[in-house]
């Protein structure tokens, strides 16, 4: 036999694998790491968009949020009248500058990020 | 819903599971590790890992298939990608445990006589036991996982030229084995 035949016999006999008794357990196995990872994983994305959360309402909750809100409204009014002289706002402007609106937009959103998160975490469990 | 994908996934070329896990499908990987999983067996053992090693490192490899699955051009055949991943991994492996530089500088024969099959044949698994531990991780590596003699060479950390040999010797001892009656005509021709 040409060593070429051989070498392609002996490709052969390499593709054809032994049947194992266990081959069903064997894929069980792999599905059930891919699981465990996949688990592992949301809990993480789960846990540090609730860690977001809550350092993001913590944050402005306790950092003196309405104090701050309060001593930037009196700039923000002569920041609007400033900027009322060089050029009109667009209408939509003019009552987040006169609440702070932007404050409380941050908050909503940190609160819906940490909405989220809690659902995740409610899924997996 | 599951039992009807489960059908459905039994039907596909590998080509088509292949794409579908690369969506994400979980069942359509699971019928692939199905298909393939005692290919990726077999070969970590003929490489000479023990069956609890082979069955991890084998779990090891389709869980990196899947993670890089879309890294999969379908260029070759799935079973030839996964047996890659799966000697790759065992070579990691065996260099972590720092077994692999004992293992390619072991010189000693191996001393097993291979057993015959119910016909009276002697098969691959059993012939590859008569080969010493660096001959068959050669041989096995460059025709079971289908790696280049060069990449062989630069997993093993050896020289190209000494890769070659062990293969050709390797060919040479299984030739001997599973085809003796050539082997020895081609023996006598070479003499005379």
């Amino acid at each position: 036999m040409a060593e070429i035949d051989f070498e392609r016999r002996l490709d052969r006999l390499f593709a054809e694998a032994p049947t194992f008794t266990d081959e069903a357990q064997f894929a069980a196995g792999v599905s059930r790491r891919l699981d465990r990872g996949w688990r592992t994983r949301s809990w993480m994305i789960g846990a540090a968009g609730l860690a977001g959360g809550l350092v993001g309402v913590s944050q402005l909750v306790m950092g003196d949020v309405l104090q701050r809100v309060e001593a930037a409204r009196g700039s923000i009014s002569i920041l609007r009248d400033s900027a009322l002289h060089i050029r009109p706002l667009a209408e939509w402007l003019e009552p987040l500058l006169n609440g702070g609106g932007t404050v409380w937009i941050a908050a909503a959103l940190a609160v819906v990020m940490l909405g989220f998160a809690v659902t995740r975490v409610i899924e997996e469990i | 819903m599951a039992s009807a994908n489960s059908t459905r996934n039994a039907n596909l070329h590998d080509v088509e599971l292949c794409a579908l896990a690369a969506t994400g499908d979980r069942r359509a990987f699971e019928e692939l590790v199905r298909r393939h999983g005692s290919t990726v067996r077999a070969l970590l053992r003929r490489m000479g890992a023990s069956p609890a090693l082979a069955d991890d490192i084998g779990q090891d490899a389709f869980i990196a298939a899947f993670e890089q699955i879309a890294d999969f051009r379908g260029e070759g055949a799935f079973a030839g990608w996964v047996r890659r991943i799966a000697a790759r991994a065992y070579l990691r492996r065996m260099r972590r445990d720092r077994r692999l530089v004992e293992l390619v500088s072991e010189e000693a024969e191996a001393m097993v006589q291979p057993g015959l099959t119910p016909d009276g044949r002697i098969d691959l698994d059993e012939g590859l036991k008569s080969l010493n531990p660096v001959e068959r991780l050669c041989v096995t590596l460059c025709y079971g996982a289908g790696v280049s003699h060069a990449e062989a060479a630069e997993a093993l950390n050896l020289p190209l030229g000494t890769v070659k040999s062990h293969v050709k010797r390797g060919l040479d001892k299984l030739r001997a084995r599973l085809d003796p009656e050539s082997a020895n005509s081609d023996a006598r021709r070479g003499n005379g």
